[in-house]
């Protein structure tokens, strides 16, 4: 059997989570945290000793080249034993530890998907701003390592685009995605399948730096919280109660007047001594995501609103393109799961294109003139929190995806450099 | 991880999470492809919640191989042996697919460690069907009874269009795996672990393991086998089981080891093919600072005249 006839293997590594499975299912088949637990405690030794280093690692039953967990197994090992360090191999959307992420793709491959790399084809997603270089070595990897008969490398926000248009069974390839992960937040314009590269912005903000605020908030009210745990309790306190609020002044005043309605128990066990806890959850719940609307809360470097930043970059594209953009804006990933996130985005970003409109009407004396109303649309989804996996596993279904994949052959050919440039951004060159 | 898990991951995770939830009906289907191109179909419908169909494909049958109803002799049997009433195999078969099992979740055990349990077996089908044949012959060395195919090849279907052979004697049984690669250099890394494998057989503290024995040539065993199955780029490994190795609870372990063996040599194969790529990055970071050591210390005033003898010309 060809391995065009099976199914490919669809990885989305995302900087929090990333999301794996075979192309054609609706859901991927896991979810795990994208983190490695390593065992250093071999590396550091002095050269001369190599033989002795050897000898120990044998007498400990310990092969160094195995000897690491992924995913949620690594969080568990490094709380357990001190002798694993975790790992994170991508930061910001860009991966920058290849030895781990080689690891992590490996036990990607053969524990959790259990495929044998060689019969499937691949498709891996990378942020829109990846260097040439990353993305070649990513290639480099993946054809050396691992034997894969083919690969694309695809970029998120264009598979997020694909992820909502078949679920609202719209055929544009046109449209802004916000990708807000853990680690970076991006809102890029795509007309026609094609990136528009030089209109990418990104945002300093996203789930980390929710999950971040929420911990110091809850730290600074004092509440009962083991130390050692208070990011993972913050993380999911932030992903069971947190909501966008439509009016934070109004909010504040709700939960003041009813606090028995708004205020949320949260209660666990310390990990270490098992003693229980409980603590409460208040503010924090509208406030987290408020930061992506006023971000002069979290911090002072950045202080530009979301809706501002999806209009400047909607502004810089081409004129030609605009309404189009305005009318499909879509979500993606998990830090835009939050109840009401996308009606308030909306909102927002409504008022300011109406405003703009209003003022070049007044400016150029038009009133006299019909004047066709912009459409904002922000469209959210029911699978938001893997969209971007989605979008590859339809693509990756689809008989044009095996033509536009790198071959083995093309790598054992001209080598690395078949994977440089990604034909989505050709469009603007 | 060393060894491969026989339970299949994905398979055990939606079992598991299906009986937590047994009263509600939950709408699910997944197409899984597993190594040595094994397929499974798992689907659960909303307006049903008391059962489920779990479909298994088997990898494309060499010329050689023996079957019965596109299955390995004995499949049938161990399947109603492990699972009995609850499940129910479906004929014919879903299409593609070699045996289709539907699964009364209103039959299982009411003991919640027991459910787990059989979910689990669920999630090891492959073994129990691709095994059948070898768990066969195993058990009649165990029980120290001449197996009725002694003396004989038997091929047993492991990869698409690949078999291993077994050779039954009262006493022992002979075991040996062709190992293929596509790749060049996998296969290179394949003999020489291999070795390796063999080597440390031999090395103190496995003594009671089963002998094991690896030659570039088919071993004289294979005498009558068909011309294809003799040739393997890597090797030919051979094992000889004596009864003591499938004593009652190493049965399952050893059948799943060798069904499995290429898969696992693959695997390893990649792991180092990974481990030396770490090795590489950190050697060049290490020429890389020696190369930054050597680099003169003038080299910086140099820059700094440089400008300085622009500046001068403008």
């Amino acid at each position: 059997m060809d391995a065009t006839a099976r199914p490919a293997v669809v990885i989305d590594n995302g900087t929090g989570y990333t999301k794996m499975g075979f192309a054609g299912n609706v859901e991927p088949c896991f979810i795990v945290p994208t983190v490695v637990a390593v065992n250093e405690s071999f590396l550091g030794q002095p050269k001369g000793q190599s033989k002795a280093n050897w000898a120990a690692q044998h007498s400990a039953g310990v092969m160094a080249d195995l000897d690491f967990f992924v995913g949620e197994e690594a969080l568990s090992q490094s709380q357990s034993s001190s002798t694993y360090t975790l790992s994170y191999p991508i930061r910001q959307g860009q991966v920058e530890n290849w030895d781990t992420m080689e690891r992590f793709w490996q036990q990607c491959i053969f524990n959790y998907l259990r495929c044998d790399p060689e019969d499937h084809y691949f498709l891996l997603t990378e942020s829109p701003l990846t260097s040439p270089e990353s993305r070649e070595y990513m290639g480099e990897i993946m054809f050396e390592t691992f034997n894969v008969p083919g690969l694309y490398i695809a970029v998120q926000a264009v598979l997020a685009l694909a992820a909502g248009y078949t679920a609202a069974s719209q055929c544009e390839m046109t449209g802004v995605v916000l990708d807000a992960g853990d680690g970076v937040t991006h809102v890029v314009p795509v007309a026609d399948g094609y990136v528009m590269g030089s209109c990418i912005k990104s945002i300093p903000i996203a789930g980390r730096d929710l999950t971040l605020f929420v911990q110091q908030l809850m730290r600074e009210r004092g509440e009962n919280i083991p130390s050692d745990d208070s990011f993972d309790i913050a993380r999911r306190v932030k992903e069971a109660y947190c909501y966008t609020c439509a009016d934070i002044v109004k909010e504040f005043g709700k939960h003041d007047k009813e606090p028995s309605k708004y205020i949320k128990q949260w209660s666990g066990f310390h990990t270490k001594t098992g003693s229980p806890y409980v603590c409460e959850v208040g503010y924090e719940r509208f406030l987290a995501p408020e930061i992506f609307f006023s971000p002069e809360m979290y911090s002072s470097d950045f202080t530009t609103p979301l809706p501002d930043v999806v209009d400047s970059c909607i502004q810089s594209a081409p004129i030609d393109t605009r309404r189009a953009l305005y009318k499909n804006i879509v979500l993606s990933g998990g830090s835009t799961m939050f109840k009401d996130f996308q009606r308030r985005l909306q909102r927002d970003l409504k008022k300011k294109v109406d405003a703009r409109v209003q003022a070049s009407i007044s400016r150029h004396r038009l009133e006299n003139i019909q004047v066709q109303a912009v459409d904002v649309n922000v469209v959210s989804h029911p699978i938001q929190r893997f969209a971007v996996w989605f979008g590859g596993s339809v693509l990756a279904s689809t008989q044009e995806y095996y033509k536009a994949c790198h071959t083995k052959a093309e790598y054992d050919e001209y080598g690395p450099s078949i994977c440089r440039t990604n034909p989505v951004f050709k469009g603007t060159f | 991880m060393i060894l491969l898990p026989a339970p299949t991951r994905v398979l055990q995770q939606i079992l598991l999470h299906r009986i937590r939830y047994l009263d509600r009906a939950i709408e699910l289907d997944y197409q899984l492809v597993e190594f040595d191109d094994v397929r499974y179909h798992i689907q659960a419908s909303s307006s049903d919640a008391t059962s489920m169909i779990l479909s298994i494909g088997l990898p494309a049958p060499p010329p050689e191989a023996v079957l019965s109803g596109g299955l390995p002799f004995g499949a049938i049997e161990a399947v109603k042996s492990v699972f009995g009433p609850v499940v129910q195999i479906v004929d014919p078969p879903e299409h593609n697919f070699q045996l289709t099992l539907k699964l009364d979740l209103s039959k299982l055990p009411p003991d919640e460690d027991e459910r787990a349990e059989l979910m689990i077996q669920f999630a090891c089908l492959r073994a129990i069907v691709l095994g059948a044949p070898l768990r066969d012959v195993l058990k009649h060395l165990a029980a120290k009874v001449v197996s009725p195919e002694a003396d004989r090849l038997m091929p047993i279907i492991h990869r698409p269009r690949e078999s291993f052979f077994v050779i039954p004697q009262p006493d022992k049984v002979t075991v040996v795996i062709p190992i293929r690669f596509k790749d060049s250099n996998d296969s290179v890394l394949a003999t020489s672990f291999l070795q390796e494998f063999m080597e440390a057989r031999r090395a103190g503290g496995l003594s009671t393991a089963p002998s094991c024995q690896w030659s570039p040539h088919p071993p004289v065993e294979l005498k009558g086998a068909p011309a294809h199955a003799l040739d393997a780029n890597s090797g030919f490994v051979s094992f000889v089981l004596l009864p003591k190795h499938v004593e009652s609870e190493k049965l399952d372990n050893i059948v799943w080891s060798l069904c499995t063996f290429h898969a696992y040599v693959s695997y390893h194969v990649k792991c180092s093919k990974g481990f030396m790529h770490t090795r590489m990055r950190r050697r060049v970071e290490t020429l890389i600072q020696a190369l930054n050591r050597a680099k003169p210390e003038e080299e910086k005033d140099g820059k700094s005249t440089q400008g300085r003898s622009i500046l001068r010309l403008v």
